[in-house]
């Protein structure tokens, strides 16, 4: 997800910019020189400024590249294998916690839950032999000590809880 | 003076304040000692636990699991040389290079034994700085504090090891997310877009597990597994530590002092602190050429420099609500939520809660050495855990514990969004934790802010006008112009070195 320093600047003054003008059509507080309109307007520019400069490669020199720890001796860690889609590996944690959202109240806790650990869990390599008894096992886990110790008020959906 | 010592005492001698600030600390032993899970993941996902714990357990729970898992990352960086959290990243090689000398032992135990005592000079700079600041402190108005929060938002974006361009955007970034909401000076719904949940404004607390936690989770679906641990059998572990304290006392007395310092600074926190304390021991060393083939001096300096940011980061957040570093961030939230909001007057209204706040840094950096001698005994087994399946417990804690905030889906949405957020800041090069700054500070900024414009009727001068103010701002826009003289100062040095040669 590196992305080249002109397009995150650019995204910067698009949003900066925005942000100024949304807050410059916020309705002022009658009979106050200052309302709610003043900070956005003062923080948008800033932030339309600093768009600019980054654009312009301002400040770039200060940056330190991350440097690869080589595991041992020099020897690199062998590069993971690189599809097209591979990069969009990093979206599946945001998409099961949305998954998590929209499935909650229907299928329940547990079943919910056990999904995601199954899914993450396979993702990041594991045998279906450790990963079938995670998602069996540390949803009730999470629950016993959310649920019942905490009293978070976690649905019950098709698959209610033993206690 | 006694008597609310014997109140922190008895506020802290609770079953529920201990058995929660043991768990806590077994909890920050393990999270901190696997690579890829920090401190500050570690104190963001204890939030949601928090809110059922009384006021002083709770922060039992933060003050323990911070400071164990910045001693415990030093673990995986000694036998691994993989840190287990970035505070650790900056002796990693020199603690590897000590174990494949055969000095692990010696290397773990600096590692336990500088942390503790970092850990106390922390907290002793805590007892000693807060309470004169709060004196001084209490004569402020919101001039004064306009001021602090912008120094205190610069000096973030100055000791990022990143662009400070980058850095000073991802603080506006952070500052608008706190302007959605109604809660503003006008009370008008402000960037809600008509969608009802956002009329409360981004929690700071969701939007810290989204950063620290899901951002994690999404960068290890990317990076290969790091290898186990190999077992071994220890020696004595703190054998040769009292040797080394008295050989290098000056440089742990360096490392402490420059730890409370840079945890002191707004946004800078331990892994800061050990970069430059490393940094200082070997330019000031006798031996720097030994350094990087495990050399222990620079292990003492930095180890003992980052667990003293820890209780020094506190100070400013408990005088202003200004977070000293991340984790101190997190803590602001959950003191607020217990009702014991920071300011001045926290040291005079609650001085026993502060007492206790110290007495429960000093147990916690004096528990870490019997805790950190049996985790370092126990890591190889702790290690063996793969990533697949800690990350999805990561995963649901995540879930549950932003519901639990708010008994609220829409604090699952927020952590998923500042998990995406997160991720593509840091893999640009815009550090997140200007942007936790913006948005743990946004509100009490722009309070500040427009107070004083009302206050000042639309004048510039009153801004100016008070003494300590005018100090404030002096050093608030010197560290404004600071990047821009460096820049100039940078463009205009080549040339000259071009005139001087061809002159």
């Amino acid at each position: 997800m590196r992305l080249p320093d002109s397009v995150t600047g650019s995204f910067l003054v698009v949003l900066g910019a925005a942000a100024a003008y949304g807050g410059y059509i916020l309705p002022p507080v009658p009979g106050q020189p200052v309302g709610p309109n003043v900070f956005p307007l003062v923080i948008g520019m800033g932030l339309a400024l600093c768009g600019l400069a980054i654009v312009f490669g301002i400040g770039h020199s200060f940056e330190e590249e991350e440097e690869l720890v080589p595991l041992e001796d020099g020897q690199a860690a062998a590069p993971p294998p690189q599809g097209k889609l591979y990069g969009l590996r990093a979206l599946l944690p945001p998409a099961l916690l949305l998954f998590y959202v929209l499935a909650a109240d229907r299928l329940g806790f547990i079943i919910t839950a056990a999904i995601i650990v199954y899914v993450t869990s396979t993702a990041l390599g594991a045998k279906w032999k450790l990963a079938l008894p995670l998602a069996a096992l540390s949803p009730f886990a999470i629950h016993l000590i959310f649920g019942k110790l905490l009293r978070v008020p976690l649905p019950a959906g098709l698959l209610p809880t033993p206690w | 003076m006694l008597k609310t010592l014997l109140d922190a005492f008895a506020l802290i001698s609770t079953w529920e304040v201990i058995i929660a600030m043991f768990a806590a600390s077994v909890y920050g032993l393990v999270i901190g000692s696997l690579p890829g899970l920090s401190a500050t993941m570690a104190t963001a996902l204890l939030v949601p636990v928090t809110f059922y714990l009384s006021p002083i357990a709770a922060i039992a729970t933060i003050v323990a699991a911070s400071s164990m898992a910045i001693f415990s990352g030093d673990i995986p960086g000694a036998l691994l040389r993989i840190p287990g959290t970035p505070a650790s990243a900056a002796y990693a090689d020199e603690a590897y290079a000590m174990t494949r000398k055969g000095q692990a032992e010696l290397a773990l135990g600096a590692g336990v034994w500088f942390s503790a005592v970092g850990g106390i000079a922390g907290v002793l700079s805590l007892m000693i700085l807060a309470p004169p600041l709060a004196e001084i402190a209490l004569s402020f108005s919101t001039f004064e504090y306009f001021w602090l929060a912008l120094l205190g938002l610069m000096c973030a974006t100055l000791v990022a090891r990143s662009s400070p361009v980058k850095a000073i955007a991802g603080m506006f970034i952070g500052l608008l997310v706190s302007c959605i909401g109604i809660e503003n000076p006008g009370g008008v719904p402000r960037f809600t877009f008509g969608i009802t949940d956002l009329f409360g404004g981004i929690e700071p607390i969701p939007a810290l597990v989204g950063v620290f936690a899901v951002a994690q989770v999404m960068r290890a679906m990317l990076t290969p597994e790091p290898p186990p641990l190999p077992r071994r059998k220890f020696g004595s572990i703190m054998a040769g530590q009292w040797r080394l304290t008295k050989l290098y006392h000056w440089q742990m007395t360096r490392g402490n002092i420059v730890g409370i310092i840079i945890g002191v600074l707004p946004g800078a926190g331990a892994d800061m602190a050990a970069w430059v304390s490393y940094a200082m021991s070997k330019r000031f060393s006798k031996e720097p050429e030994k350094f990087g083939t495990g050399h222990v001096e620079g292990l003492v300096e930095a180890g003992a420099s980052n667990n003293a940011s820890i209780a020094s980061g506190w100070v400013p957040s408990l005088l202003f609500g200004i977070p000293g570093d991340t984790i101190a961030a997190i803590a602001i939230g959950v003191l607020y939520m217990k009702g014991l909001n920071p300011g001045p007057t926290l040291f005079t209204e609650k001085a026993s809660s502060m007492y206790a706040i110290y007495l429960m840094f000093i147990i916690a950096n004096i528990l870490m050495i019997p805790l950190g001698i049996a985790m370092i005994r126990v890591a190889a087994y702790i290690l063996l855990a793969p990533r697949s399946t800690v990350m999805p417990i990561i995963m649901l804690c995540c879930a549950v514990g932003s519901f639990a905030i708010g008994n609220n889906m829409f604090g699952v949405v927020t952590v998923a969004a500042f998990g995406v957020i997160g991720y593509v800041m840091e893999a640009n090069g815009y550090p997140v934790a200007a942007m936790v700054l913006g948005i743990v500070m946004g509100t009490m900024v722009e309070q500040a802010f427009v107070t004083s414009l009302i206050k000042s009727d639309g004048s510039i001068l009153p801004f100016f006008e008070r003494p300590v103010a005018a100090i404030l701002a002096a050093m608030a826009i010197g560290a404004l112009l600071w990047p821009v003289m460096v820049w100039i100062w940078r463009k205009v040095k080549p040339a000259q070195a071009v005139a001087a040669t061809t002159r």
